[in-house]
């Protein structure tokens, strides 16, 4: 007999990743009496990075089998068989290539150091998949992510996770009210070891795959060699190393992708003391290098700004500026429609743009937007 | 809680229950068919008894038939068996029709590597073949001809006879997949004048994994699997003794088949006579065509075919798309491309396939259920811009 559809509690479509957060995530919704969909997101041919091309790894002749395709697909099958729920893969790399791929390659070649992470939560969880939670008739969409959802009044607030280490808050604040609503964090309040112990004690047969870390599409060779293999030629032009502020050509570089602000190592340049990236001019294709302390800055601006609750002026925030920061006290100095700027009360190393600032007030995620 | 219902028999189908009851006793033929001694004995008399059991379902000598271990093998060892001893070995053209199995479709093209060349028979938005084309395609270097009986998808019926006397008077050799047929209409190899046809277990509320390929007597066939002697040397290894025997025991229930296919075809009309008045937007493919009783190919405009087929399985309904792939790639079905369909028709189509189990309650369920999702979805359609999508 067929009993999907009874709960009272209502139905979720539940993403599944094949890794061990969302695998929980599902298995706890299942537990706590939801209907459940599991669905993974099949966002990008990992058939070219999985394995080493010199080897002959991947097949191109019809009829010919592969031997390397990623197997997430199928731990996620292979849990939500376990626990008994429909399981189904929706396409979404149309999307992906469109919102993350593109954005990402687009974002080193104007000198920038983009978050994927986000524009995949902003443009394909929350928006492709949500369109996919509306036509399924469930009432909400989880994910595994580490991270807090709590209710006030009719407000919904992100309160970051019960795991420091593992809180994903920074690359969720792009979610608008109306969104939040729908969204559930099973594993939010539980820190990784949590998690990995009731994966154990559930029997799930991801309990202890790996943590998948950095950036999913990006294999061994580096973002840098992905970006080589995805751009046309002619758009990676060579530039000049220069010394900051004297302006002292110091040598070449082969493309402004090879840089990120505030990096030391695989610059190319022996100078007798140790250069940073300074700065990354996207017009004259220069890298300026220099002395650590010229990477300290006090101010930022951010654009495509989102607040969950309403900042203002004078209002003090501990700002995060990157995923690892710990976040900083700042200042709101002035705010122009989606575009506010910011100063810290101390110098911040290395503020980067296309990396998000995300305010906090306590554990309390208020909003953020982009670094200019 | 309410039954599942099952619409999608042209995947597979639930073992019929008589033959259920039999298994358990078929089970302890155990024994290597080819054995001397008395295990052998058991098993090897069921295997007698099925070959027999469906050379007389299809009108052919027993010996004509060789097991495999189902319709996708039968397919690649008509092809593949066929052609290197062909009597006119000269010729290297195969010509088959535009919405083939993938197991003729790319069995065909995998002998190109072998110096043959593919031509393609078109097929129409109806299910039509063109047989002026073939007409122009056969010529004095066609090798072999190979035409579906019955279309997996669309479940439209090809005219295999006047095509296999077309391919005749040229010289070519005819296979005919005749796996979607079975079980379904009559088959009739001798009729149909092929030298070679496919067929399957599992189509036929039958187990997976046993199927067989008719071979006109006479006819040299190459095997694929080398080994011991059986199957008179054209399909080594040790037989699937149980999976055999079942589906010489269905080939035995012709009445039942016949009597389904009546109550299936009136089934089917009017679930489609339904569809058609209560929802709008909605064409059936080669309605007034010959087709197979149990199945409908539909295209319901604007309606994503992977969303509805999500929908209509967590309401307990089976049923497949012109897009389905487990893998989560919506590409869409290369058949229904082939017959000129766009690529959004394609996905937005649906394919429904009755069988034995089915009711009227099944029926008036189902439409019920996907009048509600079509109306449901075609709302979020027009109601939420679809801004995003690239």
């Amino acid at each position: 007999m067929y009993s999907f559809g009874e709960s009272k509690k209502g139905r979720v479509l539940v993403a599944m990743s094949g890794g061990v957060d969302s695998s929980v995530a599902a298995a706890l919704l299942v537990e706590q009496g939801y209907d459940v969909i599991g669905a993974t997101m099949q966002v990008w041919d990992y058939s070219n990075t999985s394995c080493d091309l010199s080897k002959g790894g991947r097949a191109t002749i019809e009829g010919h089998g592969t031997c390397c395709s990623s197997t997430d697909v199928d731990d996620a099958r292979a849990v939500a068989d376990q626990l008994g729920i429909p399981f189904y893969v929706i396409n979404c790399e149309a999307k992906f290539q469109a919102y993350v791929i593109d954005d990402f390659i687009g974002s080193y070649l104007e000198g920038r150091t983009p978050i994927p992470c986000s524009n995949c939560n902003t443009y394909l969880k929350f928006d492709h998949l949500l369109q996919k939670m509306r036509e399924l008739e469930c009432d909400y969409i989880a994910t595994g992510h580490y991270a807090r959802m709590e209710r006030d009044g009719d407000r919904y607030k992100l309160i970051s996770s019960a795991d420091n280490i593992k809180d994903q808050t920074y690359f969720l604040f792009t979610l608008p009210q109306e969104i939040l609503r729908h969204i559930l964090f099973p594993v939010g309040h539980l820190t990784k070891s949590d998690v990995r112990a009731l994966a154990e004690s559930k029997g799930l047969p991801v309990a202890r795959k790996k943590d998948s870390t950095g950036i999913c599409f990006i294999g061994p060779g580096g973002y840098s060699s992905f970006i080589e293999q995805h751009v046309a030629k002619d758009l990676l032009k060579p530039g000049l190393l220069k010394l900051y502020p004297s302006g002292e050509v110091l040598g070449e570089h082969s493309g402004i992708h090879n840089f990120t602000y505030g990096q030391r190592k695989g610059i190319g340049v022996a100078a007798g003391r140790p250069l940073f990236v300074i700065k990354i001019d996207p017009a004259t294709h220069e890298v300026w290098l220099g002395d650590e302390e010229h990477l300290f800055s006090k101010n930022l601006t951010v654009r495509r700004s989102n607040w969950l609750t309403p900042i203002r002026e004078g209002e003090e925030y501990s700002v995060k500026i990157r995923f690892q920061h710990r976040g900083a006290l700042a200042r709101v100095k002035k705010i122009r429609g989606d575009e506010v700027d910011v100063e810290f009360l101390e110098s911040q190393r290395a503020i980067t743009p296309g990396q998000a600032a995300v305010f906090y007030s306590g554990r309390q995620l208020i909003g953020g937007g982009w670094i200019q | 809680m309410l039954k599942p219902v099952y619409l999608d028999h042209n995947s597979t189908t639930p073992l019929d229950a008589d033959l259920k009851l039999q298994l358990m006793d078929w089970i302890e033929s155990w024994g290597n068919p080819s054995s001397i001694h008395w295990a052998g004995r058991g098993p090897k008399a069921l295997i007698r008894n099925a070959r027999r059991n469906l050379a007389q379902m299809i009108g052919c000598e027993p010996l004509e038939i060789v097991f495999t271990s189902g319709g996708s093998e039968a397919n690649n060892l008509a092809i593949k068996g066929l052609l290197p001893v062909h009597p006119r070995g000269e010729r290297k053209r195969i010509l088959i029709s535009a919405v083939e199995h993938p197991s003729v479709f790319k069995t065909a093209h995998a002998m190109t590597a072998r110096g043959y060349q593919v031509d393609l028979i078109p097929v129409n938005r109806d299910g039509r073949m063109d047989l002026e084309r073939l007409d122009q395609l056969l010529s004095e270097k066609t090798a072999l001809v190979s035409v579906m009986l019955a279309n997996n998808e669309t479940g439209h019926l090809f005219p295999v006879r006047e095509i296999a006397k077309k391919a005749h008077e040229a010289g070519a050799l005819v296979h005919c997949d005749a796996v979607q047929a079975l079980g379904k209409i009559p088959v009739d190899v001798r009729e149909l004048g092929v030298d070679a046809a496919s067929f399957s277990g599992h189509k036929f509320y039958s187990l997976k994994g046993a199927g067989a390929l008719y071979v006109r007597r006479g006819m040299n066939l190459e095997s694929l699997i080398h080994g011991g002697g059986q199957e008179r040397g054209r399909r080594a290894g040790t037989e699937n003794t149980l999976s055999i025997a079942a589906l010489g025991f269905m080939c035995a229930r012709w009445e039942k088949v016949g009597l389904e296919a009546d109550r299936l075809t009136r089934l089917r009309d009017e679930m489609e006579s339904r569809i058609l008045r209560e929802i709008p937007d909605v064409t059936i493919s080669g309605r007034d065509g010959n087709r197979l009783p149990n199945t409908s190919n539909m295209n319901i405009s604007g309606v994503d075919g992977e969303t509805l087929l999500m929908n209509l399985d967590v309401q307990g309904f089976a049923v497949s798309t012109g897009a389905a792939c487990s893998s989560g790639n919506p590409e869409p079905s290369p058949v229904l491309l082939a017959m000129g369909f766009t690529r959004a028709e394609a996905q937005s189509s649906l394919r429904l396939s009755l069988g034995w189990g089915n009711t009227q309650e099944d029926i008036d369920r189902f439409v019920e259920a996907l009048k509600n999702i079509v109306t449901r979805l075609r709302g979020f359609r027009s109601s939420e811009s679809q801004v995003h999508y690239v």
